[in-house]
């Protein structure tokens, strides 16, 4: 038994398919459950026109952007697991199958970020990332499409041993500077700690998180809860003309490190795409989301 | 902010320079009538040096509408049929609308995300309104825009073609920045910065009543 290259790919092909096509059930939830408390009478139509292109996208099988982006895959491997194939090729693979039977086609969107020629594929795409489930014999693949409306206003920075304070003051320039641009109510991450690329890497995953859910550690949560009333009081509201709904959620999440804090902020615009599998042992695979 | 509103307006494009600064920031709109639409950089700076050099565009755009959409067709008996249209980020390009807005006398622009100052004033000067679409909704949105009627620069890839679209109820969008020198972003943004202090005073009282030590 083993996880073949051949379900690898054919996982790639589909997770990036699915995720272009529906708002994730979570999302929805909140789109919904901001609809009834937003009282500015232009946002309630735009969640109400919001809730339902989502709708249309799944039931219609429609894409819900134009923007299809690029696929990043989060990929985390069973040790007890067995792989047998070219795995890093098969992310390659499927994304290209992709691009040849998805109907209604997707538009050239991998860009040289020299010349700016635009192609199906280039120099590490997709992006893969690669971690490891201790004792697992499944794997998971979660694949989250980023595209410029929302991916062009993350940011870092690198604080000395810096207060709470000033780490909340940054992630509040991060949503000044957003603004109305990044298709609200947004989906916020924020890393904290770590080195430079795990800082990154954490706002990104923390992205991936399902709405609702609480961090762990209880002052991370008071923070992620604390911070979402903050970014909902800025007013910038849904697709940014005027609301009380900025952002669906806000998800933080900390390494230790030493005294210098790398502080990362991400965006997921509200379509919020996301999809994951389970991939067992056999090759059994069950979509998660 | 904005008034209740009740149905959205609907409106024909090209709008006259009147039915443009009729209208005001918050006000929904659907749309009928024809647009011409790119999601493209380099078509921006391709309509900027034609215009520089005299030389007509393959569209005319004078008096006309002009969106930042990308956008993908199929061909059914002889016609361009969309399968999907959606909004792009406008503050990209920024550094040209001031021009074709006034070279052109563009009555209508859109998007999302609105534009920057020099725009606003643009618009205030010519007489056009700048309409915010929602984005990640294409299929609803998709389902105003009937036909592709002409497109140019076709070397381009297809969203960074000009395209001309025939619209019919599509919407409804959001006037966000009217011919007056109002912008509802301009507007969020300042209103922002100016709630800002207070909003990190209640994160710091937050912090506090909760127990999290924010001076260490």
């Amino acid at each position: 038994m083993a996880i073949t290259y051949d379900v690898i790919r054919q996982a790639a092909c589909d997770l990036y398919g699915w995720s272009l096509k529906k708002v994730p059930d979570d999302t929805l939830d909140a789109l919904a459950a901001a609809r009834l408390t937003e009282t500015n009478p232009t946002s309630q139509r735009t969640l109400d026109f919001m809730q339902a292109a989502a709708r249309a996208a799944e039931s219609e099988d429609r894409h819900a952007c134009s923007d299809a982006g690029f696929p990043t895959y989060f990929v985390k491997i069973g040790t007890k697991l067995t792989l047998d194939g070219d795995i890093r090729r098969a992310f390659v693979d499927g994304f290209a199958e992709l691009v040849d039977t998805i109907q209604p086609p997707i538009l050239k969107f991998i860009t040289h970020p020299l010349t700016m020629e635009r192609s199906y594929k280039g120099k590490d795409m997709p992006i893969v990332s690669f971690d490891v489930i201790d004792g697992a014999d499944y794997m998971e693949i979660t694949c989250s499409p980023k595209a410029l409306g929302s991916g062009r206003w993350a940011d870092l920075k690198i604080f000395s041993y810096p207060k709470i304070a000033e780490i909340e003051a940054y992630f509040m320039e991060c949503v000044l500077a957003a603004g109305s641009q990044h298709c609200p109510p947004v989906i916020i991450g924020m890393g904290i700690g770590g080195s430079f690329d795990h800082a990154a890497k954490m706002a990104k995953q923390a992205t991936l998180r399902k709405i609702g859910s609480k961090h762990a550690d209880p002052m991370i949560a008071e923070m992620e809860e604390r911070l979402l009333v903050a970014v909902n009081k800025t007013g910038f509201g849904p697709m940014g003309t005027g609301g009380d709904t900025t952002a669906l959620a806000v998800h933080v999440d900390y390494a230790h490190g030493h005294g210098f804090v790398p502080v990362a902020v991400c965006f997921n615009c509200w379509i919020n795409r996301r999809t994951a599998v389970r991939i067992d042992n056999d090759g059994k695979v069950t979509r998660l989301e | 902010m904005n008034s209740a509103p009740t149905e959205p307006l609907r409106l024909t494009l090209p709008l006259s320079v009147e039915t443009a600064r009729s209208l005001k920031v918050g006000d929904m709109v659907l749309l009928d009538g024809e647009v011409t639409v790119t999601a493209g950089f380099a078509t921006h700076e391709r309509m900027i040096a034609a215009l520089a050099k005299g030389e007509p565009l393959p569209i005319d755009l004078r008096g006309e509408a002009f969106f930042h959409m990308g956008s993908n067709c199929r061909e059914e008996n002889g016609k361009w049929l969309p399968n999907y249209v959606n909004p792009t980020t406008s503050t990209r390009f920024n550094a040209f609308m001031p021009t074709l807005v006034r070279e052109l006398g563009l009555t209508s622009v859109g998007g999302k995300g609105g534009m920057g100052a020099e725009c606003v004033a643009a618009l205030k000067e010519m007489g056009c309104v700048y309409f915010s679409m929602p984005g990640g909704a294409s299929p609803l949105l998709s389902n105003g825009a009937e036909e592709r009627l002409e497109t140019g620069w076709d070397d381009l890839i297809e969203q960074f073609r000009l395209s001309r679209y025939r619209l019919n109820g599509f919407g409804p969008v959001t006037v966000a920045i009217d011919a007056h020198g109002n912008s509802l972003y301009e507007d969020l943004q300042q209103a922002a910065v100016s709630r800002l202090p207070d909003i990190l005073k209640e994160l710091e009282a937050t912090r506090l009543a909760s127990g999290t030590n924010s001076t260490r």
